[in-house]
């Protein structure tokens, strides 16, 4: 992915969402943009993710203990 | 001995003895707070007509014979996004200033009012919470009250500053990726993040709904122990509330840490700490008898993962706004908030798809631990309006690097507490100390945090710690 892919998409995703963005600002979203790619690359290059691996629910980091369980 | 120097329990005691008036309490407080915001910039506003009606109820009922809350008088503030009856909720924007007054006070407000403290304003923040540093454009940066040139940390800058002036003992704030921690770090105070989904978020403003979490900062273990409890309980009304029952804290601070396996944990937490940052974590290793390194599994793609979460609901939450109102976003993070709206579903769906089997990496790693030690920021406060940051050679931007330590531990969900402590290469700067713990285990963290605190390492001034002592 190359820094001018990067902005195209910016460009085109900002009109798909019809977010008005002057040149500048596209600039500026694409350089936060290919930060928060590499991070997302990051997790793909982690693996273990099979299909089914759902998303977290309203996140539960564990089950609330039971009655005594804190003793 | 003045009101500023009593820790928040002492304070509650003499207020409770009748040695103090809520009311002469709560006026000492607004001196301080007149006397030392201009240079700190931590509040953005001011209830007094209401904290004097609060202080006064307190006085009565204890002309009356009453028997008084746990926080009967306790003078606090809250993060600006946290509803306070009557107020606009402004999140540290102005897009907000637009919106209606809140009709009622946030959920852990009342529980605080409830408990007998007393509301005094509400406090500075990064705007909609997206940040680390509390450099407002709007309403100003919160300077650190131990060298003003210096960043508070944020996003909850001002409840950070506002206990480090000593201008109250505790603040309400809020944690997505080290909001609570970092401030704490930055500014020399005690932190709690409670556990995910521990405390109701019911009447504050969001930022990422699936990593929100609320909480304190005070002056002392006591402190946070003390509001911990007062705002615990189920809501039914708050998905994100997943605590069936309450589970006080405060009776078990004093039992110590002998049984518990405390481990400082390597790796990412190592790699990204300055030598100040190691040099505190070391400390608290040695004084709470730590045993062996742990590695955190898959840190940096756990934060990775918050990384992306964060941006795409935190776009997602403001793009009607970034639609109509862009130029009246903060310049520092309306380029991030727009980049995360335009973020493809894959990187969001495959971080909550990790998140998932992370939490059991996590949870799996307490099965040998209980608590564990990291630094909680690489370093102490930087500059007001520094750009980069040099750690251990690599240079990072400033801004979102403050996280680098704490987004791994809330993306899974685990209470931390921040503890104080002072470094040597520092300049005389904090950095907080993060103690780690399983979820719904908030009492074992808190339970080493008083061991240091009683041991003279963890301190809220560095005159009083043991260091200079020795």
């Amino acid at each position: 992915m190359t820094e001018q892919n990067v902005i195209d998409y910016v460009r085109a995703a900002a009109a798909m969402l019809d977010l008005p963005l002057d040149e500048a600002a596209v600039q500026r979203v694409a350089t936060h943009l290919a930060r928060t790619a590499a991070m997302a690359r990051l997790i793909d290059r982690a693996g273990g993710l099979v299909p089914a691996d759902e998303p977290a629910e309203v996140f539960r980091p564990a089950p609330f203990p039971a009655a005594g369980a804190d003793e | 001995m003045t009101t500023a120097d009593l820790p928040l329990a002492q304070l509650a005691a003499a207020i409770a003895a009748g040695e103090i008036s809520a009311r002469e309490a709560l006026e000492a407080c607004i001196a301080r707070i007149e006397a030392s915001d201009g240079e700190v910039n931590a509040f953005t506003g001011k209830s007094y007509a209401r904290a004097r009606d609060e202080a006064g109820a307190v006085d009565a009922m204890r002309a009356r014979g009453e028997t008084l809350p746990v926080l009967a008088g306790v003078p606090y503030a809250v993060k600006n996004l946290f509803d306070i009856e009557g107020e606009v909720t402004l999140a540290g924007s102005i897009v907000n200033r637009s919106d209606s007054p809140a009709k009622a006070d946030a959920v852990l407000v009342r529980r605080l009012k409830a408990a007998g403290a007393v509301l005094v304003g509400s406090l500075n923040m990064d705007e909609y919470a997206y940040g680390f540093t509390t450099e407002n454009t709007h309403y100003g940066a919160t300077r650190n009250p131990h060298d003003v040139t210096r960043m508070s940390g944020g996003s909850s800058g001002g409840s950070g500053a506002a206990v480090a002036a000593r201008q109250v003992p505790l603040a309400l704030g809020s944690d997505t990726n080290g909001s609570i921690r970092v401030p704490a770090s930055l500014c020399g105070v005690w932190g709690l993040k409670p556990t995910f989904g521990r405390l109701s978020r019911r009447g504050s403003y969001p930022f990422v709904h699936s990593i929100d979490h609320l909480g304190p900062l005070a002056d002392s273990v006591e402190g946070l122990a003390l509001s911990y409890d007062a705002m615990q309980g189920p809501d039914p009304l708050d998905p994100g509330c997943h605590a069936l029952r309450v589970q006080p804290v405060a009776g078990r601070l004093k039992r110590g840490v002998r049984g518990l396996r405390i481990g400082l944990l390597g790796g990412w937490f190592d790699d990204n700490a300055t030598p100040p940052a190691r040099e505190a974590a070391a400390g608290v290793a040695k004084a709470l008898g730590a045993t062996g390194v742990a590695i955190w599994p898959d840190a940096e793609i756990g934060r990775a993962a918050a990384f992306v979460i964060t941006a795409s609901e935190g776009g997602s939450l403001h793009l009607a706004e970034l639609r109509r109102r862009a130029a009246e976003f903060e310049p520092l993070s309306m380029d991030r908030f727009i980049a995360g709206a335009l973020q493809p579903a894959d990187w969001y769906l495959k971080a909550q798809r990790f998140r998932r089997i992370y939490r059991d990496r996590v949870n799996a790693l307490f099965e040998h631990w209980d608590v564990l030690i990291a630094p909680a920021t690489p370093v102490s406060a930087p500059l007001i309006g520094e750009e980069w940051l040099d750690i251990n050679g690599t240079r990072h931007p400033s801004r979102p690097a403050m996280g680098l330590l704490t987004q791994p531990v809330s993306c899974a969900g685990c209470p931390v507490v921040s503890a104080p402590l002072w470094p040597q290469g520092t300049g005389g700067m904090p950095i907080g100390v993060q103690l780690i713990a399983a979820p719904w285990r908030e009492d074992m963290a808190l339970r080493a945090a008083h061991v240091l605190q009683e041991a003279g390492v963890a301190t809220l001034t560095p005159a009083l710690s043991r260091r200079d002592r020795e």
